[in-house]
């Protein structure tokens, strides 16, 4: 293959899985499931009732990962018994998997707030009328443009692994990056937004998430307007630049042509690695210039 | 019916070398700094998220680059570091943003209450504790400490497939990859768990106290990993 359309799909890859990452961070924030879901859950128990759509089906990674895999899954026997375009086949598997993720969504979100109802938490039906097709939207986008990251590695880059078994490694991956950048931003700072800026969640203030919005009563879709200002697109970035390096370096350095290059590849991505981790020390260096410590030395002092 | 002691010990290699990456897998994940949920509220140290989690998105990121390499490649250190450069790339590039997210979107500063003074860096950390929390954000000695869990998840996580598709059978090489990543993937969640019982949902990194009970948890993964390399061996050298 031409190493230049190797790195002109290698860059659709990238920027599809940016577009995956920054709306399965999104779905996530409508819907509340993963960590922050925590708080989101005690309110109630601390007699802070809301109109919050509560789903944690699962995990975010096993619940992309399942996303994916069934998307996949359709999208090859479309593909394979029926002979379909890979376009329309590929569709057609995000719409199932997006169908299953709205049913489970529908059954976790019915579940949860009413196991609450001895701390009087309303199971509000308007929000699962206007949260659901939402959270399906999002997931249709997500497991669309996982899957072509997927039948592009297979089908133009010559991955060995089945297209399936790939959606599910980075519906895994996807999940698992949401859930470390972009809910944290809904987590420690959407959440908690009636406590001062620049500080984590004091353990004193669990449960007591803010319950009203920029107009009326705070919902899933105000939160995902703010996340969608910088924590859906950091986790795009962070999901879109995964995909991208780990392809670059052996698409630059092919290990096909030789073993010098293969370990070429290696010292490439050893490189990018240092790079980042001098990055992360810049950042804590200015962070802690920027704001300044919480409490004075006391031995200084 | 399959001839189970010929296949045992025409493989015996590989059900070691299987053995040697899921415990290569459960020393990895103590590595890997999580906090989560509370990390999620920036209320202790780590990437907001579950062990088992993290570890799988960073170990099978490494499957994935290394099924790459060994579909083009013969050589064992290759495909063993092409899975170590995938792992550790995710690692990186997660804790990077995670960085990102916790001083531009949250405002704090990166610092551990489990130490006073960051290992590597001399950095004082507990000045920088927020009130009401176990510490946020990933100082370096976590960042470090996190790669080097890629590096090793990578690396057990190559190893287990290597040594699967190594396996004497008589699979045509589609099905024989099909097998051999989904019995890998299993593998390599099998040996995530077992360390999360060690970790109970947080973790700083190889400075943190509960890092010195690695050995429980690597003994454990020996007796796991052995059977489902059993298992695995039988399954592929049988058919």
């Amino acid at each position: 293959m031409e190493p230049l359309i190797g790195m002109g799909v290698l860059a659709l890859m990238g920027a599809a899985a940016t577009v995956a990452g920054a709306s399965e961070d999104l779905e996530s924030d409508v819907g509340s499931q993963s960590n922050p879901n925590s708080q989101v859950q005690l309110a109630p128990q601390m007699m802070y009732p809301h109109r919050i759509y509560n789903k944690a089906i699962s995990g975010e990674p096993p619940s992309n990962a399942l996303m994916c895999a069934i998307g996949g899954t359709t999208a090859s026997v479309l593909m394979t018994a029926y002979s379909m375009s890979p376009l329309f086949a590929i569709a057609m598997g995000a719409l199932f998997a997006a169908i299953v993720h709205g049913s489970y969504s529908i059954s976790a979100f019915l579940g949860r707030p009413a196991s609450q109802k001895r701390f009087k938490q309303p199971v509000y039906l308007d929000v699962l009328r206007s949260h659901t097709p939402v959270i399906m939207g999002y997931s249709y986008i997500t497991t669309f443009c996982i899957l072509v990251v997927s039948y592009l590695m297979i089908a133009v880059l010559g991955h060995p692994f089945p297209l399936p078994l790939l959606a599910f490694i980075w519906g895994i991956t996807v999940g698992a990056i949401g859930s470390s950048t972009g809910d944290v931003h809904y987590g420690a700072e959407r959440e908690f937004q009636n406590v001062e800026f620049g500080a984590g969640l004091n353990a004193a203030n669990s449960g007591n998430i803010v319950r009203t919005a920029e107009s009326g009563l705070r919902n899933g879709i105000d939160n995902s307007w703010f996340c969608a200002k910088f924590g859906g697109p950091v986790t795009g970035i962070a999901f879109g630049m995964t995909v991208f390096l780990s392809g670059w370096v052996t698409t630059v350095f092919n290990p096909a042509a030789s073993l010098t290059m293969g370990w070429l590849s290696v010292v490439a991505g050893v490189i990018l690695v240092l790079i980042m981790i001098i990055w992360n020390r810049k950042i804590e260096v200015a962070a802690r210039a920027a704001f300044g410590p919480y409490k004075e030395d006391e031995v200084a002092a | 019916m399959i001839d189970v002691v010929s296949i045992l010990s025409a493989n015996i290699l590989y059900v070691v070398l299987i053995t040697l990456g899921g415990m290569l897998i459960s020393l990895s994940v103590h590595f890997v700094p999580v906090g989560g949920a509370p990390a999620a509220m920036a209320q202790a140290t780590g990437i907001g998220t579950g062990t088992v989690q993290l570890a799988a998105g960073a170990g099978l990121t490494g499957l994935v680059t290394a099924g790459a390499v060994m579909a083009v490649s013969d050589s064992l250190p290759l495909i063993l570091a092409a899975g170590a450069v995938g792992a550790m790339i995710m690692m990186s590039v997660t804790m990077l943003v995670g960085a990102w997210v916790y001083t531009y979107g949250v405002g704090v500063p990166p610092a551990s209450a489990k130490i006073k003074y960051d290992p590597i860096t001399k950095d004082r950390q507990d000045l920088y504790v927020s009130q009401g929390t176990e510490g946020h954000g990933l100082p370096t000695v976590s960042y470090v400490s996190g790669v080097i869990g890629g590096l090793l998840g990578g690396i057990g996580g190559a190893l287990v497939y290597y040594s699967l598709m190594s396996t004497s059978t008589g699979l045509t090489m589609t099905n024989l990859i099909g097998l051999a990543s989904i019995f890998a993937v299993g593998i390599f969640f099998v040996n995530a768990v077992i360390p999360s019982y060690n970790i109970g949902g947080t973790i700083e990194g190889f400075h943190d106290p509960k890092f010195k009970k690695w050995p429980k948890a690597v003994f454990s993964s020996f007796i796991a990993t052995f059977l489902s390399a059993l298992v695995g061996v039988l399954a592929i050298g049988g058919l």
